[in-house]
C-alpha cells in the first residue's frame, strides 16, 4: 500500500477495485488516462534545490564518543590537552606576575608552596610532572614522526608505548627530586 | 544576513548567465550558482556541482611548510634547552632563561592557535574565531611582556621552578 | 495426436524409472546426515536513520543472527537481516572481497570493510555498526562521500608529463616502481580519512588522509612531471597542515596501507624545498 501510495497509484487502485469484473479491459483504459497523480513541472535545474533541502535535513554520524579507545588518537589528544594545560599555567602565572608584581613575585610564591602540607606538595608535584613528562617524551616521538623514524604503525605504537613507560618512570623521579 | 545573500546569489547569478553566454553548457553553471549561494562551510551543501574539485587556499609557504618547519625546530630546540635547565637549576642563567622563556612561549602560542584553527576557525565562527585568534595574540605578547619582566627584575624562569619545587 | 501422446507418456515413464533406479542407487550408500547445529544467536545494533521521516533522530536497532546460519563476516550477517528481517536496511556493498570499498562503515568502534571483518563469535557482546564518522548520512548505513571523491579529484589523480616519450610508453626502473607500492593499492573506501579526527573537525578544507596519500602518490611517480604544481597545492594552512600525525589512519586501513607515513613524507619534502 505504501508503495502505491507513493507513486499516485492508490485512487486508480481503488477504481478498479469497485467495477464490476467484466468491465476490466475498458476500465483499465479509463485508468491509464484518469490517473489522478499530481504532478508539478519543475526545470531541470530544481534538482539542486531539491538536493540540497533533503541534504540540509542529514544528520552527521557519530564519531568520537563510538569510535574504540586507541593509543593513536588517545596519546594525541593526551599530548594537546597536557600542553594546553602547562600552556595556561605558563600564561597564567605571567599575566598575573606582570599585573600583581608584588603579590606574585617569587619570594611570595616560594613562601606559599613552603607553607603547603605535604601530602598538597606531592599531589601538585604529581599534577606537574605528569603532563610535563608526556608532553615532552611524546613531543620526542612527533618529532623523529616529522624525521621520518617510527612511521610503520608498529613503530608508532612501540614508541608509544615507550613514552608511556617512560612517563611513568620520570614522574615518579621527578616527584622525588 | 539575508540581504548579503540574496546580494550574493545575485552577484552568482549575474557571473553565471554572463558565463552562460560563452558556455555550451549553461546549466551547469546556475547549478553551481544555486549551491554556492546556500553552501555553509561544514555544512551537507558542498561547493559548485558533484563533478567539480574542491578548491585550494591561495600557496602561501609562511601558512605551509615555514610555519611548519619553524614549529618543529622550535620544538626541537626545546630538548636542549630544557636539559640545560635541568642542569643549571638553582643557579640564575640570565641567556637561559631569556631563551626558554621566549621558547616556550612561542612554543604555547603556536600550539594555542592550532587549537583554534582545528577547533574554531574564522570560516565556520567569523565573529567568536577571529575574536579568540585576535585575543591569543594580545594574550602572547602580554605574556611575553610578563616573563621578560620576571626575567629580569626577579629570579627567572628556571630557578623559580627549581625552587618551587624544592620548598 | 494420439501418437504424440503415446510418446509423451512413454517418456515420462522412462524418465520415472531412470530416477527411481538413480534414487536406489545413491540410497544404498550410508547417506551423511549433516548434523544439526545449535543456534547461536548474537546480537546486532545497527545505526539507523530513514530519510522519510526526518524528524526522527538516528536510532540503533537491534537485530539477533543465528552465526550458525549466517557466513563468517559482518557482510554476511547484514545481507542476512536484510534478506529475512529487515528489507528496509540500507548500507552499500559490492565485490564482499574488500577490493571495492563500498562496505566502509564502523563496526565495534573501528572504520572497516564490513566483508573483510569477521564477526566475533562471543554471543555474549553484541557487534555495534554504525556508518563511517562524521558524515553526513543519506540512509542508515550510507553517508554522503560527495566531498570526499571532489576532494580526491582536486589532487589531479593521474599522470601528468608534458614530454612524452614519442615512440613508446613511460619506462619506469623497478625501484621507481617499488616506491609506489603500499600507495596504489589505496580503494579510496574512505575508512581513514573518516578515522581521523583532524577530517572531522575540518573535513571541508583539510584533504584527509585518503587524498593525501593519494597525492603522495603522484608526487613520487617519476614518470610525473607535476610535481611541483602538486606540492604548491598544499602550501596553505589547511590541506595538507591539519594532519597532527595521531596515525588513526594507519591504524585503521582495511588493506594495510600507511597514510600517515605517506603524509609526514609529503611535509619533509615540502619542508626541503
Amino acid at each position: 500500500m505504501m508503495s502505491a501510495r507513493a507513486v499516485g497509484l492508490g485512487p486508480a487502485l481503488r477504481q478498479v477495485a469497485l467495477k464490476p469484473r467484466f468491465g476490466q479491459a475498458p476500465a483499465l483504459r479509463t485508468l491509464v488516462s484518469k490517473r489522478a497523480i499530481q504532478t508539478q513541472s519543475l526545470p531541470p535545474s530544481a534538482s539542486q534545490e531539491i538536493l540540497n533541502a533533503q541534504r540540509l535535513k542529514r544528520p552527521s554520524s557519530p564519531h568520537f564518543t563510538i569510535y574504540q579507545p586507541q593509543l593513536t588518537w588517545l596519546s594525541s589528544i593526551a599530548n594537546r590537552m597536557t600542553g594546553a594545560a602547562l600552556s595556561v599555567l605558563l600564561y597564567g602565572y605571567a599575566i598575573a606576575y606582570l599585573a600583581a608584581p608584588t603579590i606574585f613575585d617569587s619570594t611570595h610564591v616560594i613562601e606559599f608552596v613552603a607553607g603547603l602540607p605535604d601530602a598538597v606538595k606531592i599531589a601538585g608535584k604529581t599534577i606537574l610532572a605528569a603532563p610535563f613528562a608526556f608532553h615532552s617524551l611524546n613531543g620526542l616521538r612527533h618529532l623523529s614522526w616529522d624525521m621520518g623514524k617510527f612511521l610503520s604503525l608498529k613503530g608508532a605504537y612501540q614508541a608509544g608505548y615507550a613514552v608511556l613507560g617512560a612517563t611513568a618512570v620520570s614522574t615518579v623521579a621527578l616527584v622525588l627530586m | 544576513m539575508s540581504a548579503s545573500l540574496i546580494a550574493r546569489s545575485a552577484v552568482n547569478q549575474r557571473i553565471a548567465s554572463t558565463f552562460a553566454r560563452s558556455s555550451l553548457r549553461p546549466l551547469a553553471f546556475t547549478a553551481r550558482s544555486v549551491s554556492d549561494a546556500a553552501y555553509v562551510p561544514g555544512g551537507p551543501i558542498y561547493k559548485g556541482t558533484v563533478n567539480d574539485p574542491t578548491t585550494f587556499p591561495p600557496p602561501s609557504k609562511t601558512h605551509g611548510s615555514y610555519h611548519w618547519a619553524f614549529e618543529r625546530l622550535l620544538s626541537a630546540g626545546l630538548v636542549p634547552l630544557t636539559a640545560a635547565a635541568f642542569v643549571t637549576s638553582g643557579s640564575s642563567h640570565a641567556l637561559l632563561d631569556g631563551l626558554l622563556g621566549m621558547s616556550l612561549v612561542m612554543h604555547s602560542h603556536i600550539g594555542f592557535d592550532s587549537v583554534l584553527v582545528d577547533y574554531l576557525h574564522p570560516r565556520k565562527f567569523p565573529i567568536l574565531g577571529r575574536a579568540l585568534t585576535w585575543a591569543l595574540r594580545a594574550t602572547t605578547v602580554t605574556v611575553l611582556v610578563g616573563v621578560y619582566q620576571f626575567n629580569t627584575n626577579d629570579i627567572g624562569l628556571i630557578e623559580l621552578i627549581a625552587k618551587v619545587w624544592h620548598a | 495426436m494420439q501418437s504424440v501422446l503415446a510418446r509423451s507418456s512413454a517418456l515420462r515413464q522412462n524418465a520415472l524409472k531412470t530416477s527411481v533406479r538413480s534414487f536406489a542407487s545413491s540410497s544404498a550408500r550410508a547417506q551423511a546426515v549433516p548434523s544439526e547445529k545449535p543456534v547461536l544467536n548474537k546480537q546486532f545494533k545497527i545505526y539507523r536513520w530513514n530519510p522519510d521521516e526526518p524528524g526522527d533522530k538516528p536510532t540503533l536497532q537491534t537485530y539477533n543472527v543465528d552465526l550458525n546460519q549466517c557466513g563468517p563476516m559482518i557482510l554476511d550477517a547484514l545481507i542476512k537481516i536484510k534478506n529475512e528481517m529487515d528489507p528496509t536496511l540500507t548500507f552499500r556493498r559490492s565485490c564482499r572481497e574488500g577490493i571495492c570499498g563500498s562496505c566502509a562503515m564502523n563496526i565495534n568502534g573501528q572504520n572497516t570493510l564490513a566483508c573483510l571483518c569477521r564477526i566475533d563469535r562471543d554471543s555474549g557482546k553484541d557487534t555495534k555498526i554504525y556508518p563511517l564518522p562524521h558524515m553526513y548520512i543519506v540512509k542508515d548505513l550510507v553517508p554522503d562521500l560527495t566531498l570526499f571523491y571532489k576532494q580526491y579529484k582536486s589532487i589531479e589523480p593521474y599522470l601528468q608529463n608534458d614530454n612524452p616519450p614519442a615512440d613508446r610508453e613511460h619506462l619506469q626502473s623497478p625501484e621507481d616502481r617499488r616506491k609506489l607500492d603500499g600507495m596504489y593499492e589505496c580503494i579510496l573506501c574512505a575508512c581513514c580519512s573518516t578515522s581521523c579526527p583532524s577530517y572531522w573537525w575540518n573535513q571541508d578544507e583539510y584533504l584527509g588522509p585518503a587524498t593525501l596519500m593519494a597525492a603522495y602518490r603522484w608526487m613520487a611517480d617519476s614518470r610525473d612531471t607535476y610535481k611541483a604544481q602538486r606540492k604548491e597545492k598544499l602550501q596553505n594552512e589547511m590541506s595538507l597542515y591539519r594532519c597532527h600525525t595521531i596515525f588513526n589512519c594507519a591504524r585503521t586501513c582495511p588493506k594495510g596501507l600507511n597514510p600517515a607515513a605517506a603524509i609526514a613524507k609529503i611535509k619533509l619534502e615540502l619542508a626541503a624545498e
